[in-house]
């Protein structure tokens, strides 16, 4: 199998029937979706889908909170990320989240972007480089290059979660889940986040929740459609957005219910 | 569809410097004599505590000496004024309370907090506020029969540590446990979604923001500590001689204050009581002062994080 990591053809990350289940009812019922290299799939439905449980359990993160039990399985790079033997650590060090508000640590910007590399005991230099290539990708490089050393709550909102981004991205992830990560943020700074969204998926595989379908037509490749924990259609944004099959997907995106 | 139109005049005054309704009158009144009332109030309360600073401090003025504080001989210390060896009797016992109750505070605090179920961790926070809630004197009694009589070590500095650190443990272990608890799940989330294994997030993330709580309790803890009588009478009683061990009889600054109005007028019991008293309010209010600029001095640094 390890032969296999990694090849640049293949699907980076799949979910294979996963359902989730908490102590009253089913959030999410046996989602099938496959995620190729370099593109960036948007996760839609209205509030209480299941959107934020689906981007949560692609990394484990379910496991944080009590009382949710994951069926089915997870693949990255063919692995599941379930199986008992996979510890949850290394998962989130390939496959990285950015959340709703900017969530920096009480510290320097240098050190926000560094955190997960010194988690990994990387070398003094190797951070160093790590840090400027993640703050270059993630757009705010320019803002902070200045002065590294400022602490990182001094920052706006934007910068903050741009931020958020650089550390998820210091590790080079390949996968990066950003569950609704401009619902916090005014209009101009969304716009960075988007600009910073769209180079990404050069790269990475973003999987990106968002009550915006504007959101999702600006910047996805891919639009997924979820309502009530089911994965009701999934297709390339411009034919949802314009042509959807679904009689529910159609009612959402002309703001009938969300 | 229902009319949008209002059906009938507006239920308020349009005039609003008087209102026509006399029970918006009277309320409107009412409240501005409240207002002017708790200020009052806020003295009447104050009262006692100045009154209590004042009287301590006026009988205490003039019998305090450098002199008093540094004697350490035993007849200066039974006889006179000195209250040399209840000083170093507090320093030693606080010293080694406050150690353990930090100790156990921290671990057990981040345990509960961080890393037991909800179901382990609601019994073991109910433990220590049953605790906390404990009579001092019955802490007293237990330190007496466990570590005087049982144990075998007499009235020594040790029973007294051990018994106090008893009584410390809840405030310090309380504290702790609250101040991870209060970190924003989000920022906990972040930090373990960055691939951060939980005692990465505890030593990186929790720590930082949560030291300045855990700090300040480990203060009030010491400022409870050092006023509690009963459990010091019934376990380090008195000493006469600077300790020489753990094992050694010690006297406690509350002890002078407890037992000083009823000694033999030669004895100076007032007169030590009066000092010890002062102390120990001198104490207290330092530790507070300091909790104070800790807290102001931090809250600045992590402005911004708890939205």
């Amino acid at each position: 199998m390890s032969a296999a990591i990694g090849s640049p053809s293949e699907t980076v990350l799949a979910t294979d029937h996963l359902t989730v289940l908490s102590k009253q009812k089913k959030l999410l019922d046996d989602v099938n979706l496959e995620f190729a290299p370099r593109s960036l799939t948007a996760v839609v439905g209205p509030s209480g889908c299941g959107k934020t449980t689906f981007v949560r359990s692609l990394n484990r993160m379910t496991e944080l909170t009590p009382g949710l039990k994951v069926k089915g399985a997870v693949r990255y790079l063919g692995q599941n990320i379930y199986d008992p033997a996979v510890n949850p650590v290394l998962v989130r060090r390939r496959i990285g989240m950015v959340f709703q508000r900017p969530t920096v640590f009480p510290m320097s910007v240098f050190e926000n972007a560094a955190f997960g590399l010194r988690l990994i005991h990387e070398q003094e230099d190797e951070i160093d480089r790590a840090v400027t290539e993640s703050l270059q990708r993630s757009g705010l490089w320019d803002e902070v290059k200045t002065d590294l050393d400022r602490p990182a709550l001094s920052l706006s909102g934007g910068q903050q979660q741009r931020l958020c981004i650089a550390r998820a991205l210091a590790v080079r992830p390949r996968v990066l889940l950003m569950d609704e990560p401009t619902s916090a943020l005014d209009p101009a700074a969304t716009q960075r986040v988007e600009a910073t969204m769209e180079r990404l998926k050069q790269d990475i595989v973003i999987v990106l929740v968002t009550h915006n379908v504007g959101q999702a037509a600006r910047v996805s490749d891919r639009v997924a459609f979820l309502h009530t924990g089911r994965l009701v259609e999934v297709g390339p944004t411009g034919d949802i957005l314009e042509r959807p099959k679904d009689p529910l997907t159609e009612q959402f995106i002309t703001g009938r219910f969300g | 569809m229902a009319t949008a139109q209002a059906t009938g005049p507006p239920l308020a005054s349009d005039s609003l410097l008087y209102d026509r309704s006399a029970r918006t009158r009277w309320r409107i009144g009412f409240d501005k004599w409240i207002g002017r009332l708790l200020p009052l109030l806020f003295l009447v309360a104050l009262f006692p505590i100045i009154d209590l600073m004042y009287f301590v401090t006026v009988r205490a003025a003039p019998i305090l000496s450098i002199g008093n504080l540094t004697n350490t001989s035993p007849y200066a210390n039974l006889n006179g004024n000195a209250v040399g060896l209840a000083l170093i009797g507090t320093f030693y016992v606080m010293a080694i309370s406050t150690a353990l109750a930090v100790l156990l505070g921290l671990f057990g605090g981040i345990a509960t907090a961080e890393f037991l179920s909800e179901r382990s961790a609601g019994w073991i926070r109910m433990t220590a506020n049953m605790l906390a809630g404990t009579p001092s004197v019955v802490v007293g009694y237990f330190g007496y029969f466990a570590f005087v009589v049982y144990f075998g070590w007499g009235y020594s500095m040790i029973a007294g540590a051990l018994t106090l650190a008893f009584f410390m443990t809840p405030y310090t272990f309380r504290t702790v446990d609250l101040a991870y608890t209060s970190i924003p799940r989000p920022i906990r989330e972040a930090a373990l979604g960055s691939g951060a294994k939980p005692y990465q997030y505890i030593l990186k993330i929790g720590t930082p923001i949560a030291f300045p709580q855990v700090l300040t309790g480990v203060f009030l803890a010491m400022a409870i500590g050092i006023g509690e009588t009963a459990p010091i009478v019934l376990t380090t009683h008195t000493s006469l001689l600077v300790p020489q061990s753990i094992y050694s009889g010690v006297t406690f600054l509350t002890y002078l204050v407890y037992t000083g109005y009823n000694l033999p007028p030669g004895e100076n019991g007032l007169a030590k009581a009066f000092q010890a008293a002062f102390l120990i309010m001198v104490i207290v209010i330092a530790l507070n002062i300091v909790v104070r600029i800790i807290a102001a001095r931090y809250r600045k640094r992590l402005e911004g994080l708890f939205q």
